[in-house]
């Protein structure tokens, strides 16, 4: 299923290459990547960043404090992806939970390309 | 292959549809319209289209069943699902599912996609994949109809939620628990520490292997080492994924239950509030748990810049600095203090002052740290700080303050405050004060709490009923006289009166150990419960003498949550250790003796004065010898809970001779002589002023007073009655009812007077020895090792003259060790009933301060008579009494000064504590003896004979209980009467009858309240009110409870 949509947009995002604190999370998909991975190729999810053309963009809109990591294989058909609302992002490593909110300007690009954001529950 | 690129582009389309995103170029209008369109027709095409996938479905089953058609139907039925989604592109739904499913199963096909991914691994996975599949086929054919059933009422499901998905509301999530048709959970045990790596393996794994492995997910929470969970309809595919994976044990695959499965996926998220002037706590490094505060953060770098108070050892840098060699010591870690930049230059270690460019501010930089105002300016990783639970203490907040900062630590204070405040915080009735704002300092009580805002009614008169007020702008607010429970911090527990209130900060003076304790109004609550607070971690108690693991040796001072301070046996300076429970050894509890300066046998409990040394001139009992180090505890010495450690050589017994003077119960008691004045009269000891010999008098007057009775304190056998046969010693007599210990059962039993033999075993060996004691000693006779009925949980120790330098509140102190001695529950059991029948105490006088605290009193109310009685001297009156010793006197040496019983011999006086009513006597010494022995007697709401002077006895209800433990008592049976303050020893508790409310005020259910449904003997039945449990409780605890 999945390295058939290796190149389309939908397909498996990019696996992180590393498990270390390279790692971060995209605060609106949760999807988890090196910071180098969105830098280069952005978030598969939310290409409305644009990442990639702005670095700094990396920062505003990923988070290297996040809790839990899924690897989503099948969003589709996973409890735990609809059930983490991510079952209809690309498959990919995805976090249980950030810890940070978008900031608010990000939060409009959001409402601008009308996709929905849900800023994390904070305990 | 132009169509299946179609289908890409239809999918993205739909999917983005899904998300609702909005294509940025002139197309996305044109999709988006499709969009709409085919999500109006998805509803109505729904089941059409789901219809035919199941047509499609069988058809893939038929196939299979027709055994090696698999390939081939699946590779039409790729076909037909690329189709259909042509003709289709209908359904964003079916859509999506129609390529998973083909996706499902056409691997083959994949090979022939130019698609660089999978590179040179093509043709081995293919290779593979032909092998496979059959296995893989036949794993099919198990699907069987339910299985499809499942996955159409999934994808149902699922287009439902899709409905909906955009207002994600709780309710909603509900409609996502997991059903018995989702794919279930299951636990891997996997290596430590690569729980993320072999998630994101797994889903490598995945993608190179394609739908070959059928799991839906693998997930790996930060805060469960060792397993990951893998989410997958069968075991046997969990068992697939994980074949061959390094850092995963294939031994044990767990299901997780469907009820838990949420539970897994909910972790809060972390909320990390880094920032400027937060309170926190180093995780790692020297550092480790300091409490440090933010001074700059840097979220990009995840780092940030903290103030700690250094713990440098400027020598030890010194010398490195200078080349020479430092013997390393093994995890030392120098203690935390403020860096003096002037000792360092002292130590020629280089100081640069430097501009820090960012903020201006001037920085000392030595060997590349950071110092400014004495605190030590970090860069540490963000990680490495923890933000939960800091709560700093009071002392750490203390110290915190720069040094020569007077000013507003407050309101940092104030923000920590409101920073660990929990939810709940306020509750009804709790008084609190307006901190922020125009109302501030504003008082009032809780009436409501909402969300964050809490009603509260107001002090002050012309004000609205209730003011809303938000949680933020509270403090909970305490009056000197307040008796309160500490809730939250290091002294959680703890019990005490509040004895001053500064802003916020409430000190308050501990029930046990009779410390001032800081702490936060905010965790603090109002409670008339006495507790102990943690006076023992595993085996060793406060006051206790250990032996800790590097052979050193000390008392434990003080029990902090999860250390002991423990002042060290190094007599030079004190020095006072936190030690942990694991390095302590054992307890030292050998007899041990030392010699003084004179060569006087030293003993513990001696009392010794000191000679030399920087605590010259103070004295006390020893408390503690070992290796020729004594451990004096002076209660005049503020420090180390009043213990000093003294090399033995360095005292001189009080009243010792110096002549190395014999040393036997006649020279002791000599000793005390020149305290002993003439003869007093019962009236008199209660009037004499603090100091002097009032101490000594008092016990001697009272002592005396309750020999009045021949019988207390003989030896009798019960001949009649449930204890009948039993032995025991008469430990009080009220009315026709005799209380004894019985020596058999370690237990104090009333029986009737009639029903008792009189005396059978009188013990002239003690008789002597008591003698002359016992004018000095009433509160220990039983505890000494010549008393026959000593039970071995006394402390043999003591030998009888040592007794003579107690005071009542070494008698506390004895009790933490024995802490079922059974004399101790007779003496409180005891207590209010020898009050109450001993009124030639009070024989017309009004008593002084003296009496008014229970406890001195019920130290030694049993005993003291017991040695005149047996010892033959006049017990029936108190003159009598106090006049035994007098021939005594003329045998003393006149002066030793230094023993006023007024510093040294009256510690327990109520009067010298007016702070601690509750416990009388008991002094920090006694730190132990909790609520359930101790503690003011008497309870509100509790039925009582009023004895005054000159009066009758009068029946009244208690209303309040003083500090100093008096009483106000509203006289009259319901307590309609006057309003009238008496002393403890003019009261008189109105034993209970069959089915009377009752009120607990003795043992664990101390001011419990309760019927009482039964009498059995000296036990009443009682049912307990809160719990409704049914409980058996000594009578002698019970009162009437009178409710207002």
């Amino acid at each position: 299923m999945v390295n058939q949509g290796g190149g389309g947009p939908v397909a498996v995002a990019q696996i992180p290459t590393s498990f270390g604190h390279e790692l971060r999370a995209c605060l609106r998909c949760r999807l988890v990547k090196t910071y180098d991975q969105f830098r280069e190729s952005g978030c598969e999810n939310c290409p409305f960043f644009q990442m990639e053309d702005d670095h700094e963009r990396v920062v505003d809109c990923t988070t290297p404090n996040f809790t839990g990591l899924i690897s989503v294989m099948d969003p589709t058909r996973s409890w735990a992806a609809r059930w983490l609302r991510i079952g209809k992002f690309a498959p990919g490593c995805y976090t249980l939970a950030v810890s940070e909110a978008l900031n608010p300007d990000l939060q409009n690009i959001c409402e601008e390309e009308h996709v929905p954001y849900v800023p994390p529950k904070r305990v | 292959m132009p169509r299946r690129r179609d289908d890409y582009e239809d999918d993205v389309e739909d999917d983005d549809e899904f998300d609702g995103v909005d294509e940025e170029d002139d197309e996305a209008d044109r999709y988006n319209d499709g969009g709409k369109v085919k999500r109006q027709r998805n509803a109505s095409d729904f089941i059409d289209d789901d219809a035919e996938e199941d047509e499609e479905e069988e058809d893939d089953d038929d196939d299979e069943d027709y055994g090696g058609g698999g390939g081939g139907g699946r590779r039409r039925r790729g076909g037909g699902g690329g189709g259909k989604r042509h003709k289709g592109g209908a359904s964003n739904f079916f859509d999506l599912e129609a390529q998973v499913d083909s996706d499902d199963e056409e691997e083959e096909e994949e090979g022939d996609d130019d698609f660089i991914d999978l590179g040179a691994d093509i043709p081995d996975e293919d290779d593979r994949q032909i092998h496979r599949r059959p296995l893989l086929s036949r794993e099919d054919e198990q699907e069987d109809v339910e299985e499809i059933e499942r996955r159409i009422q999934e994808r149902y499901a699922r287009s439902l939620n899709v409905e909906y998905d955009e207002e994600a509301t709780d309710v909603e999530q509900q409609a996502l628990l997991p059903s018995v048709r989702d794919p279930k959970l299951w636990m891997v045990k996997c290596a430590i520490g690569r729980e993320r790596e072999v998630a994101v393996c797994l889903m490598q794994k995945c993608i190179d292997r394609g739908s070959e492995l059928q799991i839906k997910s693998a997930v790996a929470l930060d805060h469960l080492k060792n397993y990951i969970y893998i989410e997958a309809d069968k075991e046997a595919h969990v068992k697939e994924a994980i074949k061959g994976m390094r850092n995963i044990f294939t031994g044990k695959i767990m299901l997780v239950p469907i009820k838990e499965m949420t539970d897994v996926l909910s972790v809060e998220s972390k909320a990390i509030d880094i920032s400027r002037d937060t309170w926190v706590r180093m995780k790692i490094g020297t550092y480790k748990g300091d409490l440090a505060k933010v001074v700059d953060v840097d979220n990009v770098r995840q780092r940030a810049t903290v103030k700690v108070i250094p713990r440098i050892d400027l020598q030890a840098l010194s010398n490195k600095l200078e080349g020479r060699e430092v013997p390393k010591k093994k995890a030392f870690t120098p203690p935390a203090r403020f860096m003096n930049i002037d000792e360092a230059r002292e130590l020629h270690i280089r100081v640069e002052r430097r501009r820090d460019p960012a903020t201006g501010d001037y920085f000392e930089k030595i060997e590349g740290m950071m110092f400014k105002d004495g605190f030590l300016y970090k860069n540490v990783s963000l990680k490495s700080l923890s933000t939960q639970n800091v709560q700093p203490t009071f002392d750490e907040l203390e110290k915190f303050r720069q040094p020569g900062e007077t000013g507003d630590g407050d309101m940092s204070g104030l923000s920590t405050l409101f920073a660990n405040r929990k939810k709940g915080h306020f509750m009804k009735g709790d008084r609190v004060i307006v901190v922020k704002g125009d109302l501030r300092n504003l008082k009032g009580w809780v009436e409501k709490v909402e969300e964050d805002t809490v009603h509260i009614k107001p002090n002050e008169k012309g004000l609205p009923k209730t003011l809303a007020i938000n949680d933020k702008e509270l403090c909970k607010y305490f009056e000197p006289g307040n008796h309160v429970k500490v809730v939250s911090g290091a002294t959680e527990g703890a019990t005490g009166m509040v004895v001053s209130v500064e802003g916020h900060v409430v000190n308050l003076v501990s029930d046990t150990t009779k410390e001032l304790i800081r702490v936060f109004a905010d965790n603090v609550v109002e409670s008339s419960e006495v507790t102990s607070g943690v006076t023992k971690i595993g085996d060793y108690e406060l006051h206790d003498l250990v032996l800790l693991d590097d052979n050193s040796f000390g008392v434990i001072i003080r029990v902090e949550s999860e250390a002991f301070q423990v002042l060290k046996g190094v007599p030079e300076r004190p020095d006072v250790a936190l030690v942990r429970l694991r390095e302590i050894k054992y307890k030292v509890d050998k007899k041990i003796f030392a010699k003084d300066r004179f060569k006087n046998t030293l003993s513990a409990k001696d009392v010794v004065k000191i000679l030399d040394g920087p605590c010259r001139g103070k004295q006390g009992p020893v408390e503690h010898i070992y290796k020729g180090v004594l451990f004096i505890y002076d209660r005049h010495h503020l420090e180390h809970a009043g213990f000093i450690c003294v090399k033995s050589e360095f005292c001189m017994m009080v009243g010792g001779s110096r002549a190395n003077g014999e040393r036997n119960g006649n020279s002791l008691t000599s000793r005390f002589s020149h305290l002993r004045t003439p003869p007093r009269v019962p009236p008199s000891p209660m009037r004499t002023p603090r100091g002097g010999h009032g101490g000594h008098n008092n016990f001697g007057g009272r002592g005396g007073g309750r020999g009045h009775d021949a019988l207390i304190g003989a030896t009798v056998k019960i001949r009649l009655g449930h204890y009948k046969g039993c032995k025991g010693r008469v430990k009080d007599v009220k009315g026709s009812t005799v209380r004894i210990e019985l020596e058999s059962q370690m237990k104090v039993v009333a029986v009737d007077r009639s029903h008792i033999s009189d005396n059978v075993n009188v013990t002239p060996s003690r008789e002597t020895s008591r003698y002359g004691m016992g004018s000095e000693t009433p509160m220990h006779p039983s505890r000494t090792p010549l008393h026959p009925y000593m039970t071995p949980m006394r402390d043999s120790g003591v030998t009888p003259y040592h007794d003579g330098m107690r005071t009542p509140m070494r008698d506390r102190a004895w009790n933490p060790y024995t802490p079922m001695s059974p004399s101790r529950d007779n003496w409180e059991d005891g207590n209010p009933g020898s009050w109450g029948t001993s009124p030639q105490y009070q024989p017309g006088s009004p008593p002084s301060r003296a009496y008014e605290a229970p406890t001195p009193g019920s130290g030694w109310t049993n005993n003291p008579s017991n040695n005149y009685n047996e010892a033959g001297t006049p017990r029936d009156s108190g003159s009598a009494y106090a006049n035994a010793p007098s021939p005594y006197l003329p045998s003393t040496p006149g002066g030793q000064p230094p023993m006023t019983p007024s510093s040294a011999y009256l510690p327990g006086t109520p009067g010298g504590q007016p702070m601690t009513p509750g416990s009388g006597g008991l002094d920090m010494m006694s730190p132990v003896v909790g609520a359930d022995n101790e503690g003011p007697w008497f309870l509100p709401d509790i039925l009582v004979n009023v004895r005054r002077p000159g009066d009758d006895t009068t029946p009244g209800v208690i209303r309040e209980v003083l500090p100093d433990g008096s009483s106000k008592i509203a006289l009259g049976s319901s307590g309609s009467g006057d309003m009238v303050t008496a002393l403890p020893n003019e009261i008189e508790v109105v034993p209970p009858r069959k089915m009377d409310k009752i009120k607990i005020m003795g043992g664990a259910h101390r001011g419990a309240t309760g019927k009482l449904i039964g009498i059995d003997g000296t036990d009443g039945i009682v049912k307990v009110d809160d719990t409704l449990d049914v409980k058996i409780l000594d009578m002698v605890t019970l009162a009437k409870l009178v409710q207002a």
